[in-house]
């Protein structure tokens, strides 16, 4: 059987990750593939316990960070390589490069962070979703009614108010997102844009994937 | 000022657990700020670990990931903070501890050491040797089973406690054998009676940590 593929979508929250993903799969499902999601802190082994304690870890980076490695090692190891043996497309709402601009946010040493992610299975291709700071900022805001200040930005900017707090962590989350996708060869594509239009862009990176 | 970091490592059943109690307990007495924690505590991950291995969800690199995870918890919320303000932190097991087993269960040692280096170097490892059939005895002679944790049921799903025990142990051992030299471990032969044990370790924290100022 020929082996499946991995597609990975990396951002900020806020950056229209799930949303264009949820666009990739149905387009795929159309198309006859068999898809298979995986996302960040989703794990069978630690997605629930992350998401209840991450709150009280904001600043144990290293800690943090490793938690959510062990989260993607948990679903590499069962639902990527499975996916990939049975021939599915494996979509990931978030995989290694979100994760290693989350570190690099945080200061965490570049060396150490990409030694840890040398486990994970290198995607077949890598998607870079960003969009201007104020786009972002509305639809976290949209989506969550406010700025969360625990789980976005606190731990990087105490002193500052919410949002400029806030718009610090997107500006240098997105600056260390441009400068992986130039190094290990992500597709960046733009959001704040007309979604159908960013939605035909995206499609055309997976088709060139999938031939 | 900064403290001290003093590490314990050893097989299962080696005692050196209970020397790292008694050297706290000491401590304690003579008024040193002191503080142990021991390997796989962490408030929120423990009884993950625990279950995970319950049911046999790890892989060899969901487990060494895990195990960091646990350690980092402590490290950042414990250990270096403590550190920090000049407590001597006493570790029942630290990073060599991931790095035996890890690469027991087949992962780079060189990894798991990169894994790890976040970690500063303790100031002594005291390394409390016993060979794995010498730990077998003492859990026999106090009629204690053998956990599946202890005989590897992971590495040696086939075998009965016992042969894992002796098995996952032995090789454990000899990745601390390996490391002795290299990481400059302080070995004590741990088949001597527990109380000379104590007394040396005494002797050789006293002077770590009242050593004359130069």
């Amino acid at each position: 059987m020929e082996k499946g593929i991995l597609i990975a979508v990396e951002g900020v929250e806020g950056s229209g990750r799930s949303s264009h993903l949820q666009g990739i799969k149905k387009y795929l499902e159309e198309e006859g593939y068999g898809v298979t999601t995986i996302g960040l802190q989703s794990s069978q082994l630690l997605g629930t316990t992350l998401g209840t304690v991450k709150r009280e870890l904001v600043f144990q980076r290293i800690t943090l960070f490793l938690a959510y490695a062990t989260d993607l090692a948990d679903q590499i190891e069962y639902t990527v390589k499975e996916a990939l043996n049975s021939g599915f497309v494996v979509l990931a709402d978030g995989y290694v490069y979100t994760l290693m601009a989350w570190g690099l946010t945080r200061g965490l040493d570049r060396n150490w962070i990409n030694d840890v992610l040398s486990f994970a299975i290198k995607p077949d291709l890598a998607i870079s979703l960003v969009a201007s700071v104020s786009t972002i900022s509305r639809r976290v805001i949209m989506k969550k009614g406010k700025i969360d200040p625990l789980a976005s930005s606190i731990d990087l900017c105490i002193n500052k108010d919410l949002y400029a707090s806030f718009r610090i962590h997107v500006k240098t989350f997105q600056k260390y997102l441009l400068e992986i996708s130039k190094t290990y060869g992500l597709k960046v594509v733009k959001t704040d844009r007309d979604y159908e239009e960013v939605h035909e862009e995206i499609i055309k990176y997976v088709r060139e994937a999938l031939k | 000022m900064v403290g001290h970091i003093i590490a314990f490592e050893g097989i299962d059943g080696s005692g050196k657990s209970s020397q790292a109690k008694l050297l706290r307990d000491w401590l304690e007495v003579k008024g040193v700020p002191v503080y142990l924690t021991e390997w796989n505590s962490s408030e929120w991950l423990h009884e993950t670990i625990k279950e995970a291995k319950k049911k046999n969800l790890l892989t060899p690199l969901t487990y060494s990931l895990i195990h960091a995870t646990d350690f980092a918890d402590r490290y950042e919320k414990y250990i270096l903070p403590m550190y920090e303000a000049g407590y001597v932190v006493i570790s029942d097991r630290y990073i060599y501890t991931a790095y035996a087993r890890d690469s027991v269960r087949g992962l780079s040692i060189d990894w798991v050491a990169r894994l790890y280096s976040f970690a500063i170097k303790p100031d002594i490892v005291f390394f409390i040797r016993v060979t794995a059939e010498e730990a077998l005895r003492r859990l026999k002679e106090n009629r204690r089973k053998i956990k599946p944790n202890e005989a590897g049921a992971d590495v040696f799903p086939d075998l009965k406690p016992e042969e894992g025990f002796l098995k996952y142990q032995g090789a454990v051992l000899s990745v601390y054998d390996k490391l002795a030299p290299t990481e400059n471990f302080y070995v004590i032969d741990g088949q001597r009676d527990p109380k000379s044990i104590q007394i040396e370790i005494r002797e050789k924290v006293s002077e770590i940590l009242w050593k004359k100022e130069s």
